[in-house]
């Protein structure tokens, strides 16, 4: 254990057994009897102290008939302030900026994950058309939505000290109201991608040793995995699940006028800006392995085949079913497929007026 | 005074190349029909061309099973392109006060994001098709890609400016329709009109010989 | 400077609701947007009490400190205004603000929140003081003609208060110290004392 956790522990121990004392010290005082002195209290006093506590004050209504409009005070808004200005946009922030430069470290130390065998040419078919489609439309909104998510998040602080108040509002303005109508396209997307992704998803035997051999990154030799390794997987479930959270969240958040309290509103937006700061850090990683990171992964998505030889190092079981069921294509054909040579004349002549 | 010149000159010359060029291009289709068919009909031409507009609307049923991705999506954003075009409450009142001086009942609020909603899906999906997959990718020209994007800024801009407040991001939609309409008559952009012209032709065609199309 | 506040004396608000009234009409809110509200607790009961709510402008204002495009700005005289050319209507003051006076035009269901819009203790905008788009946004400047919110001004029984926090404060310390008299005299809390100060006090 670490000299910081333990230090940690410590001070979580120090306040347990403080917290025990205090609550010790207030029941010798509910013991103690009253002073005889008569007080003179403030009319309703106590009234007033449970609205301010939001404790039961009875019935509570008002002749304005909106949300919310018979609670006096919500307390609770003043702890949700505290939450976005200390530490939604502080750790935010950081959780970001760490998550960028350990995956920038990485790639500084171990550099792009090479194919030991080089590439075979010969190549096996992945993912659908179907499939990548839909990948790139739940990128392509993920990105957009983070984007104008971030710039709502950290633009006052950023941007305003160098735009002025009155460009940065318009580039909110815009980003608000595109976060706001691209959100529902995101969760369609996602409810298509949980459908025709769930069933390799499902985590297997195999999928525990690439946990316990860290997925590769210790060591050279790379571990087993079947359609989808175990760290896919992974982040497969986070963008489902985290992504249903964003998404029912956001939905609550962007329709104001259904009746739900601020408070629900604001449980939300915490759960919303939370799960979204996490899922932008883990698409990150993401993004990084399969562009830069790994050599060869970027095809599959791109063309929805891949080279053999990165099937075999990455996916060795289902490299092997492809082997077994002869689903291999020959470098010929695969650039037939991808229309890179093209034998009819006629329509590559008809291809190049066209051009 | 970037503001002017959108709001007034810009727009003028992009409506002028915008009608003219449909004007031409429509034009030309009915000159080339003039051609008289000397040959002895076998059926009427009229309700073989009137048939075969709507019969279109449907996918082939041999090709329907293969491309059931491009028509859900195609539908999707094709409706919901028109929807919003035509009953946005924004667009009914920018009609009303500059074209027709008469409005007609605008959709809801809710009924307008979900209609752009349905638009924006189906386009993305429409495009990325078009770039992944190696077939469509193959038949696809500059033409295609140019109108995609600029379709798809068209109503990114719209949906940015949704506030109705900022004067920006007014301008931004204006200017990318202002484009929109100058590319529009020179690119395959016209098939909103000539999908009619094209398949009443095909029908007439067919019809006049007897033939189912 | 002044520091203008609103108060109001529980012990006298009636629920008459004319503060609300006199509001929607001075400064011409849209439809669905309450500025000021009167709330009841345990309406009908003995101990019954209404509180005429609207913005506090408080002197550390939540919605200001939580706001994206920062659009919140305190006048000379502490109340807190803000400009809607720059409110994007994300609605996070209306998150962070505990006594719900950010309001939002009601579009239905679905809808996306137009510009925020609250009280601004009849003080106006950014815009020039009594100009119409200044009446148009954010309705009259009454404050610019010397002259106070119209709701305390025109509150029947004087439950609100509004003015320099000084002034506000001393009424309503006279009006406590009368209050606990009586109670010390009658030997009962004020719930259940008669509403005048006992003959003795009054004398003096």
């Amino acid at each position: 254990m670490s000299k910081c956790t333990w230090i940690f522990f410590r001070q979580v121990y120090f306040f347990i057994s403080l917290l025990i004392f205090l609550c010790l010290l207030l029941a010798v005082d509910a013991t103690a009897s009253e002073p005889a002195t008569s007080k003179v209290n403030s009319p309703g006093s106590e009234l007033w102290m449970n609205v301010r506590k939001n404790m039961a004050t009875g019935k509570v209504t008002s002749q304005v008939k909106s949300v919310d409009s018979n609670v006096l005070i919500n307390s609770y808004a003043q702890r949700w302030t505290q939450f976005r200005m200390t530490q939604l946009i502080n750790y935010g922030l950081i959780v970001l900026l760490a998550v960028f430069s350990i995956i920038f470290l990485f790639y500084v130390i171990r550099g792009r994950v090479k194919l030991s065998g080089g590439l075979s040419g010969h190549m096996v078919h992945r993912f659908t058309d179907y499939e990548r489609v839909l990948h790139w439309v739940l990128a392509i909104v993920f990105l957009f939505l983070a984007t104008t998510g971030l710039i709502l998040l950290f633009g006052r602080p950023i941007f305003i000290p160098l735009l002025g108040h009155e460009i940065f509002s318009v580039f909110a303005s815009a980003s608000k109201e595109g976060h706001n109508l691209f959100g529902p396209i995101f969760l369609v997307s996602l409810i298509l991608m949980l459908f025709s992704f769930v069933r390799r998803n499902i985590y297997a035997r195999g999928d525990l040793t690439w946990l316990l051999r860290g997925g590769g990154i210790i060591g050279k030799s790379h571990v087993t995995g079947g359609f989808f390794n175990m760290g896919e997987k992974t982040w497969y479930w986070i963008v489902i699940l985290i992504g249903l959270a964003i998404s029912a969240s956001g939905l609550i958040l962007v329709s104001p006028n259904l009746g739900q309290s601020r408070i629900i509103m604001e449980l939300s937006h915490v759960i919303h800006s939370i799960g979204a700061i996490i899922l932008i850090a883990v698409s990150m990683g993401h993004m990084y392995l399969g562009t830069k990171g790994t050599e060869g992964t970027l095809e599959s998505m791109k063309t929805g085949y891949v080279d053999i030889k990165w099937a075999e190092e990455h996916h060795d079981r289902w490299a092997k079913e492809c082997h077994d069921n002869n689903r291999l294509i020959s470098a010929e054909d695969y650039a037939k497929l991808q229309g890179k040579i093209i034998q009819n004349a006629k329509v590559s002549n008809a291809m190049e007026e066209n051009k | 005074m970037i503001m002017d010149f959108i709001d007034g000159p810009f727009w003028y010359f992009s409506l002028i190349v915008f009608f003219s060029g449909i004007i031409w291009n429509m034009g030309s289709i009915v000159f080339a029909l003039s051609k008289v068919d000397l040959s002895v009909s076998r059926g009427s031409a009229v309700s073989g061309a009137i048939k075969t507009i709507f019969t279109r609307f449907a996918a082939d049923k041999g090709m329907a099973p293969h491309i059931r991705l491009q028509i859900i999506a195609g539908y999707m954003f094709h409706l919901g392109l028109f929807a919003l075009l035509f009953f946005a409450a924004p667009h009914i009142l920018f009609l009303e006060e500059h074209f027709l001086g008469f409005g007609w009942t605008p959709m809801p609020h809710w009924a307008f994001i979900i209609a752009s909603e349905f638009a924006f899906l189906g386009l993305l999906i429409l495009w990325l098709h078009r770039i992944l997959n190696p077939v469509s990718r193959l038949i696809s020209t500059a033409d295609d890609h140019i109108a995609s994007i600029l379709t798809f800024v068209v109503m990114l801009t719209g949906c940015l400016a949704l506030l109705e407040s900022f004067t920006a991001l007014r301008l931004l939609h204006r200017f990318s329709v202002e484009l929109f309409l100058i590319y529009f008559p020179f690119s395959r952009l016209m098939h909103a009109f000539t999908f009619i012209p094209s398949r009443a032709f095909t029908g007439a065609w067919f019809g006049r010989r007897g033939i189912s199309s | 400077m002044a520091r203008m506040k609103f108060y109001c004396d529980a012990e006298r608000c009636i629920e008459c609701n004319a503060c609300v009234t006199a509001c929607k009409n001075e400064n011409e809110v849209p439809w669905g947007v309450n500025r000021r509200r009167v709330v009841t607790i345990n309406d009908g009961v003995p101990g019954e009490r209404s509180l005429s709510v609207a913005c506090m402008h408080c002197s550390d204002a939540p919605c200001a400190t939580v706001c994206p495009v920062d659009c919140f700005y305190t006048t000379d005289d502490g109340v807190v205004l803000h400009d809607k050319d720059i409110c994007i209507g994300c609605g996070y003051c209306f998150y962070a603000c505990p006594f719900g006076a950010p309001q939002f035009p009601d579009d239905g269901a679905f809808a996306s929140r137009g510009k925020m819009d609250k009280c601004t203790f009849c003080a106006g905008g950014p815009e020039e003081d009594n100009s119409a788009d200044e009446y148009q946004k954010y309705g009259s400047n009454r404050l610019s003609e010397g002259k106070l919110p119209l709701c305390a001004e025109m509150c029947s029984t004087k439950a609100l208060l509004a003015g320099d926090a000084n002034v506000v404060s001393d009424i309503y310390r006279e009006r406590v110290i009368k209050r606990g008299a009586s109670v010390l005299n009658k030997g009962v809390s004020y719930q259940n004392a008669s509403l005048r100060a006992s003959a003795v006090l009054k004398d003096k």
